[in-house]
């Protein structure tokens, strides 16, 4: 929190958290430009406008670390702005050394923000690092390339009043050898905007724009004549075909003949002669300085339609600190979700809605103590309203889910970083292939994803993805795949992530997890496939030390899988040797309303959701037995490890002891466990509610819920629970030892 | 010697003014003894609800409630002191502590006196009653004109941050 100064004071912390929203928004928008900016950047195409667009995202966030005292994020925006403005003047070349120095400053950003946000701590070595980094990089300019303009029989008027940024496009094309043609056009002043957009269109598949300009002359009060000013690969008959109108011309600018070296064409063009442009550019940024201000129609990046194709760059060792420690977070600062204002409307219309309803409520109140109605016409009127009622309320409630819901491709777009990250420092070559970006889910659950999807993620080129000769002498592509695929499946959400490389083999798993002591060699023996695969999300699992080659597998894939249950999901995993694995993680859509079991345990309600009950059966005693002082209740002749939750909750002495109880069949995952109840209440829709964080060492709870009459039940973390009863205890304390030993 | 005595309250009363360091402060009992917590620290003070007890939660937590659709964590200030138990009666109240920061907190205490304002003056450090006091012992409030009012003054962040 070094950095914050001024803007505080009354409601300046609400301002202060729009700034964080609004940065991080920006700083997201940077990320994936810069990824956009590089796949073009491989297929050998500079986008410009990208650049601009990047280039203008560190503008504002200059701006707005400036107004709120951030200096640390203005003075990094204020050197990544002139390394931006010498990329778009054309002063220095795109190379992928700017590029990792970019992406290094987008990293910083989210860390600045987080610190900002009042996590973590502030960056500034790594900031002052990359601040010379860049520094260098614009000092390092390219020569100008000004010469080649004066070639053409340009109007030095017009060539005067070319922004240093339409100079350099202007010989960038022409250095590409593409022809330069004059268009000169009539609008009306009505209709000059659409119209130019119009002709912009028609031009745009030919070539590219590079300024326009009133002409000045022939011009009437109520039209314009601009002219504008061309390149393009076409001839002039084939503009002259696709831009129509009859008041256009076309011409050919034509080279001069027997030009010799020209001079700076800077100083030829100090402004002189020529009116200003008059019309003001549609797309214009106000937040631009002026010189800035012109043409170049804006566009946002391409829309990340599925499935995209992120690439990354094969080789390690670009220029600059390496940054990005390895302990880095993916979560957002700000906790702010973007609503349409129709999704807003319609709450506020049936808010208008439930306003009758009240009314009417009031009304029969006055009936009543006026004793204007009886008995049976006001118990009519009551069930009318309470239906009119519950309708308004289930409107309302699905109306406020949907404004919790944002798409998925927020978590995945920063993923993508991750995987160029990543990639880049373990030197192997990845592709990055989502599906289902579009895929809605609740905000909450896409902020608790990030870190689990990035530490999956990070597993999979780790371990997974071969280095390119072996992947070669297998047969593979040389670069490797690492899907990531989202779809809805009835209530759920699922998220898979795949890779196709050398996947986990059992034998070296168990050999792993026998050595760390996470299993006991007997123990070992009894495990099937998928329980085996299921080691590498026990904590202290990792085969370092035991072949050089899956050092460190499974780190932190504990804290991903333990982080993903508490939204409520749970993760599976599959795998084949030499073809490649793939974790698939199953949520529920939104965290806010689930549907549950209500049960009783000496007395007290309890909430067990119900996506993860199977069934819930009588509790037959005769049926019990005892196995390794762990009890397994048969049912339909197969062995349920059960768990008396009045036991294990320490809730003592009620008579119910003696009565039948239940047992709820709950799943987590693979495994399941028969909880033992006094009672089955019954089934119902509730809002949870996290505990406060003084109670955030209790475990075995999800949250809980008000059941209408004021009173509180306890929601069962299932998954927790069956990890807590399932794992004996002496191997979680090994598994802990080892963690502590690990760290 | 009236005009006296109006003299030394019209600069008592200036001395507050300037300092401007009167604090409110809360009384409330806990097992015979009046304690005081600053009042801008409390949000809301509620009869107890229904409270909801978390199996293996610390003892000091009575358990959760609800207040007006928000979860409350509730301890009894009683069992955090370290004083005997006492069942909640009629008289027992929750002060909903609020620092600015962090969680809501709810604190079962045995009965709401009233609101003290108190000059400096009136506050001694906790340093007085000698030795290694508990972080959560502020002071001693003695407010004046209100003959032998003891207030034990409590600082509510030590509570709320280790409950």
């Amino acid at each position: 929190m070094a950095e914050s100064g001024g803007g505080r004071g009354d409601g300046g912390d609400k301002a202060r958290d729009e700034f964080l929203s609004e940065a991080q928004e920006l700083v997201d928008g940077l990320g994936r430009d810069l990824l956009h900016l590089e796949e073009g950047l491989k297929r050998g195409r500079l986008d410009a406008e990208l650049i601009n667009d990047i280039f203008r995202a560190v503008h504002t966030l200059k701006g707005l670390s400036g107004l709120f005292g951030a200096t640390r994020m203005a003075g990094l925006s204020h050197e990544l702005e002139d390394v931006l403005d010498d990329l778009r003047l054309g002063r220095i070349e795109l190379t992928s050394a700017v590029l990792d120095l970019l992406f290094q400053a987008v990293a910083l950003y989210a860390r600045i923000l987080a610190s900002e946000g009042g996590n973590g701590v502030d960056p500034a070595v790594e900031v002052e690092q990359l601040l010379v980094a860049l520094g260098q990089f614009s000092q390092r300019r390219a020569g100008s390339a000004a010469g080649v303009v004066s070639q053409y029989e340009l109007d030095p008027g017009l060539l005067g009043v070319l922004t240093e940024y339409e100079e350099h496009r202007l010989r960038t094309n022409i250095q590409q050898g593409q022809g330069l043609y004059r268009i000169r056009v009539r609008f009306s002043l009505a209709t000059i905007d659409s119209a130019l957009d119009d002709l912009k269109a028609k031009a745009r598949p030919h070539g590219e724009i590079i300024t326009y300009l009133p002409t000045g002359t022939g011009a009437d009060i109520d039209t314009i004549e601009l002219e504008i000013l061309i390149a393009s690969r076409a001839s002039v008959e084939v503009l002259r075909g696709a831009i129509t109108g009859s008041d256009v011309r076309i011409d050919e600018v034509r080279r001069r003949t027997g030009s010799s070296g020209p001079p700076d064409l800077r100083v030829s063009l100090q402004p002189a002669t020529v009116a200003q442009p008059i019309v003001p550019p549609a797309g214009e940024d106000p937040s631009l300085p002026p010189h800035e201000a012109a043409k170049v129609p804006t566009q946002g990046p391409p829309p990340p339609g599925p499935p995209s194709l992120l690439p990354s760059l094969p080789l390690p060792g670009g220029a600059g600190p390496v940054l990005g420690p390895p302990e880095m977070s993916l979560r957002s600062v700000s906790q702010t979700v973007r609503v349409d204002i129709r999704k807003l409307d319609r709450l506020m219309t049936v808010v208008g809605e439930l306003a009758i309803v009240r009314t009417a409520i009031s009304n029969l109140t006055d009936l009543v103590r006026r004793r204007g109605i009886d008995g049976r016409e006001l118990a009519i009127e009551l069930a009318r309203l309470n239906r009119t009622f519950d309708r308004h309320l289930s409107q309302m409630q699905s109306g406020i889910l949907e404004v919790r819901m944002v798409p998925l491709g927020q978590a995945f777009d920063k993923l993508a970083r991750v995987v160029r990250q990543i990639s880049r420092e373990h030197g192997k070559e990845v592709n990055l292939v989502v599906t289902g970006a579009e895929t809605e889910i609740d905000k909450l659950i896409v902020e608790e994803l990030s870190d689990p999807l990035m530490h999956m993620i990070r597993n999979a080129i780790d371990h997974g993805t071969e280095p390119r000769e072996e992947r070669r002498a297998v047969g593979k592509p040389p670069v490797g795949t690492i899907a990531l695929n989202a779809f809805q499946k009835g209530n759920q959400v699922v998220i898979e992530v795949e890779d196709d490389g050398r996947g986990m083999d059992p034998v070296v798993l168990l050999e792993a997890a026998v050595r760390r002591g996470v299993v006991t060699r007997e123990e070992a023996k009894e495990l099937a496939p998928h329980e085996v695969l299921a080691l590498v999300f026990r904590a202290g699992f990792t085969t370092k030390k035991v072949a050089t080659d899956l050092s460190g597998r499974g780190v932190g894939l504990d804290v991903a899988k333990t982080n993903i249950g508490k939204i409520g999901g749970v993760v599976d995993i599959t795998s084949e040797v030499g073809i490649g694995t793939k974790m698939t993680i199953t949520l529920p859509i939104t965290l806010a309303i689930i549907n549950v079991l209500l049960v009783e345990i000496g007395a007290r309600l309890f909430a067990v959701p119900l996506a993860s009950v199977k069934e819930a059966i009588a509790l037959d005693e005769s049926q019990v037995r005892t196995v390794d002082s762990r009890e397994v209740l048969t049912v339909r002749g197969a062995s349920l490890p059960i768990c008396r939750l009045a036991r294990l909750f320490g809730i003592r002495g009620h008579a119910r002891e003696r009565q039948r109880a239940f047992v709820v069949v709950a799943e987590a995952g693979t495994r399941s466990l028969g909880f033992v109840v006094d009672e089955l209440v019954g089934q119902q829709d509730i809002v949870i509610k996290a505990l406060g964080k003084s109670l955030k060492s209790v475990r075995g709870f999800a949250g809980a819920t008000e059941l209408g009459d004021q009173r509180v039940a306890l929601v069962i973390d299932v998954a927790a629970l069956i990890e807590e009863v399932l794992l004996p205890a002496e191997t979680r304390f090994l598994a802990s030892a080892a963690e502590g030993a690990r760290n | 010697m009236v005009a006296l005595v109006r003299a030394r309250e019209r600069r008592a009363v200036r001395r507050a003014g300037e300092a401007g360091r009167r604090v409110e402060y809360l009384a409330f009992v806990l097992a015979g003894e009046t304690y005081a917590v600053q009042i801008a620290h409390i949000a809301e003070i509620l009869r107890p609800p229904p409270i909801t007890e978390v199996p293996r939660a610390p003892a000091t937590m009575l358990g959760v409630t609800s207040v007006r659709g928000k979860l409350v964590t509730v301890i009894s200030l009683r069992r955090r002191l370290a004083l005997p138990e006492a069942a909640v009666d009629r008289r027992s109240r929750i002060l909903l502590a609020d620092l600015g920061k962090g969680e809501q907190l709810g604190l079962l205490v045995d009965e709401v006196q009233q609101v003290w304002r108190l000059a400096p003056e009136e506050m001694e450090a906790a340093s007085v009653l000698g030795g290694e006091q508990p972080a959560h012992l502020a002071g001693i409030g003695r407010p004046s004109g209100a003959d032998g009012t003891v207030l034990i003054l409590l600082e509510l962040r030590p509570i709320l941050e280790s409950p």
